[in-house]
């Protein structure tokens, strides 16, 4: 007997709220586009959130190489490089190096570096360079050495007595030490001096943390080698991408709490506007709990849709952004959800809780007179 | 009758004015703070990225290559072409004199050095740089010098003053085994030994952990190098590089080339430098400059973006609760027709209430948004960078910010409230006063 009571009771809430909502669609529109903005605003301050770390993380990379290792004795054999390269990770970049000094073809001394063109083009994207040479005799050179060669078209390089003639692509200028320098294609280097390289310059991603478990890692594996972070860089990544990160998290508590509190105000307005309903409701018998349930159940309804439209928006907006600023896509993130849809629900929970604590008081005859 | 209704309605309907006040106070307040935050984030970054050093490197122009690998010179210089230390202080004549932030003169030669008691002393690299060194003149205060060019390094110790001081590098100071305190002789190119004590040992990360660290006048003396100074570090504030920037301001147009010459771009601050100091070449350090301003200009982006989500998650609520606080009141706007009140009376009489609410809420929430935002940056950039909650607070309140605040929160509140006051206009009078009977 009682469970037939409470099942009519509940298709009759059930019908009351659909009717509720659909009879007054403007206002419960309303509602339902505040509530959506404050999904959709807090999904895309989040989504961002999440990503900032990684996105930094990967403009920071424009700094070049965040590892320098040396070898203090012999060459780093292919092996080593291999071995450097697995530690480094997937993502790494890893460019060997070989130094020697010889003389331009006016008898200046001058560091001649083999590299591979391809890696340093990825990894010191800061270089400013004409044309990067692509053939085995095409070789770049700094600008300051540039002014003591004759002929920048045909270089002509002696070492230890082995004179080679190359042809410069253009000059390279960085404002660095590489400024003094003459780069040429790795396999080039190794036949006319046959060194091997000596230097790895590394390019790990991520933060200090990701740097250190490298460095430790490399130490440990291959002791032969001396492996150093390139300290200001690591250091100041850190502390830069730190500040970023409290400053959006100051930003994003600081929106959250604009948009609930506005909504707030804006749905306990509307649900206040209805004390007829509520004295009507309870005229007609029903009881405070009932029309507790009536309050929080619709408000309940409304946040949970505006949660779902606020998320997909939100989710877009922070893609947009993400590829107007960083150029890269932010990924919708399924794990804020739940965080999102607390949120709302708490909004739209103490936007019908607080008005109903207000009209407990209230007469429903008096109110139904119209006082 | 027009201001007793204005001022009567804010009297006797002060839940609902609240209501829709807090909304704009809020909304005013988180963009007053974003939009403060962004349009300083800037500078502030700016000054975190000093920690990669300096942005222009001078040095003079010389007649030899430097043979250098690692920051490890192999073979010394032999042309001996120095830029003098005195023609350091006509950089404060230049245009942009003002952005020169942090100088770090260097000279890099060889001592002897060994202890007190052993055998003979052995020639070791050594530097000499600033140290908390004055470079101000009348107009600005400058204390500069190599710590402040190279923050990351660490310097145990204190660091050398004048001559009897030196600091060591720490693999230097590990070869020969000695600590803070002890003394040393050191022999300079004029053979006349000199005892020194050690004040520090300094950790670099890199070639300059194997030199032996004076005062820059103290090595001049030793090495017999007065004046002379191998090269010298400029940290600058400049603006991030563009396509003009990279102009060669000898290719362009005299009008183009003032324009050019008076922007603070790294390149155009080497080329006074290079114009003012004889003898000098300057060029700014690609991978600091480039890298730099792709960093600021993504924190920045950032900051903007996030602001104009703000505005408009900020527009939108505002203008709920100003329809909201509209609609609530069609019973009373039946009421006015119907006792003969004309449309465009009630209307001005709304707007005019909507733009009160504006400009009050909008002026607290200016001034909480600006607070909150100073607060947030004395907490994030905090003491080390020089910013005190007290500093903070001084520079909290940007004038013109208020103007643009103002502006936002009086659009929103009439664009907000107009929807409702013209379909409550459009109803009809008699069928809205009955309803509500």
């Amino acid at each position: 007997m009682s469970t037939t009571a409470t099942s009519k009771a509940n298709i009759s809430l059930g019908r009351m709220l659909l009717r509720s909502l659909a009879h007054r669609r403007a206002r419960s529109f309303s509602a339902l586009a505040a509530l959506t903005v404050s999904a959709a605003v807090s999904t895309a301050l989040l989504t961002l959130y999440n990503d900032l770390d990684a996105k930094l993380h990967h403009e920071f990379r424009s700094f070049g190489a965040n590892v320098v290792v040396n070898s203090t004795s012999v060459a780093i054999s292919p092996d080593e490089i291999l071995q450097v390269q697995n530690i480094a990770g997937t993502n790494s970049l890893t460019a060997p190096i070989a130094y020697a000094i010889a003389e331009t073809d006016r008898k200046t001394p001058v560091v001649v570096a083999g590299v591979d063109f391809a890696t340093m083009q990825k990894l010191d994207n800061w270089w400013k360079v004409g044309t990067w040479p692509g053939q085995p005799d095409q070789v770049l050179l700094g600008q300051r050495a540039a002014g003591f060669i004759a002929n920048e078209k045909e270089v002509t390089l002696t070492y230890a007595g082995k004179a080679l003639t190359l042809h410069g692509t253009g000059r390279l200028s960085t404002g660095g030490d590489e400024d003094s320098r003459i780069y040429l294609p790795l396999a080039t280097f190794e036949n006319w001096i046959g060194v091997q390289p000596h230097v790895l310059e590394i390019q790990v991603p991520g933060g200090a943390g990701r740097v250190n478990a490298v460095l430790s890692q490399l130490q440990h594996d291959l002791p032969q080698l001396h492996a150093e972070p390139v300290r200001q860089l690591v250091a100041g990544e850190s502390s830069i991408v730190d500040k970023t990160h409290a400053l959006m998290y100051g930003a994003v508590l600081l929106i959250a709490l604009t948009v609930a509190v506005s909504v707030l105000a804006t749905l306990s307005a509307s649900v206040l506007e209805r004390r007829r309903d509520f004295a009507l409701m309870k005229a007609l018998g029903a009881s405070q709990s009932q029309l507790f349930a009536h309050f929080l159940l619709e408000a309940l309804v409304l946040a949970t849709v505006g949660v779902v439209a606020g998320y997909l928006l939100g989710s877009g907006l922070a893609w947009a952004i993400g590829i107007a600023n960083f150029g890269t896509a932010t990924w919708p993130k399924l794990s804020i959800l739940p965080l999102v849809l607390l949120l709302n629900l708490g909004i739209a929970a103490c936007a019908a809780l607080f008005p109903a604590r207000v009209l407990r008081g209230l007469q429903p005859a008096a109110l139904l007179k119209g006082e | 009758m027009f201001l007793r209704m204005l001022g009567e309605s804010f009297v006797r309907q002060r839940r609902r004015k609240l209501l829709a006040g807090l909304a704009i106070l809020l909304g005013t307040t988180a963009v007053t703070a974003m939009l403060a935050l962004a349009t300083t984030i800037g500078d502030r970054i700016h000054r975190e990225l000093a920690v990669y050093g300096a942005n222009i490197t001078v040095y003079p122009k010389a007649d030899t290559l430097d043979v250098k690998i690692g920051g490890q010179t192999l073979r010394p210089t032999t042309g001996g072409v120095y830029l003098h230390a005195s023609d350091l202080e006509k950089l404060h004549g230049i245009f942009w004199a003002n952005n020169i932030t942090g100088l770090s003169p260097e000279l890099d030669s060889s001592i002897s050095l060994g202890k007190l008691d052993s055998v003979p002393p052995s020639p070791v690299p050594a530097a000499g740089f600033w140290f908390q060194h004055n470079f101000g003149d009348a107009k600005v205060k400058l204390i500069t010098g190599a710590t402040q060019l190279h923050p990351w390094w660490k310097l145990q110790g204190s660091a050398p003053q004048g001559s009897g001081q030196i600091v060591l590098g720490a693999t230097l100071a590990k070869s020969l085994k000695v600590g803070i305190g002890d003394r040393l002789m050191v022999l300079g190119v004029s053979d006349v030994a000199d005892p020194v004590t050690v004040t520090g040992i300094l950790t670099t990360g890199d070639a300059t952990e194997a030199k032996a660290i004076f005062e820059l006048s103290t090595l001049q003396q030793y090495a017999d190098l007065p004046d002379a100074v191998s090269r010298v570090d400029v940290s600058a504030r400049t603006k991030p590089e563009d396509a003009f920037a990279r102009k060669d301001p000898d290719t362009l147009s005299p009008k183009q080339r003032d324009l050019w010459y008076c922007r603070p771009y790294a390149n155009s601050i080497a080329y006074q430098i290079r114009e003012a100091i004889p003898g000098a070449a300057a060029e700014q350090v690609r991978q600091v400059e480039q890298s730099e301003g792709t960093i600021l200009e993504r924190i920045s982006g950032l900051m903007w973006l996030v602001s104009a989500a703000a505005m408009l998650a900020a527009a939108v609520a505002v203008s709920a609760a100003m329809a909201t606080a509209v609609l609530e009141r069609r019973t009373e706007i039946g009421l006015m027709r119907s006792l003969g009140a004309s449309k465009v009376r009630i209307a001005s009489l709304f707007y005019s209430e909507a733009g009160l609410l504006a400009l009050l809420g909008g002026i607290v929430g200016y001034g909480i948004g600006s607070l909150l935002a100073a607060l947030l940056t004395a907490r994030i950039f905090g003491e080390q960078s020089g910013i005190t909650l007290r500093v903070a607070m001084a520079h909290a309140f940007n004038p013109a910010l208020l103007p643009v605040v103002l502006g936002i929160a009086l659009l929103v509140a009439i664009a907000g409230s107009t929807a409702s006051i013209r379909s409550a206009l459009r109803m009809d009078p008699s069928a809205v006063l009955r309803n509500n009977a």
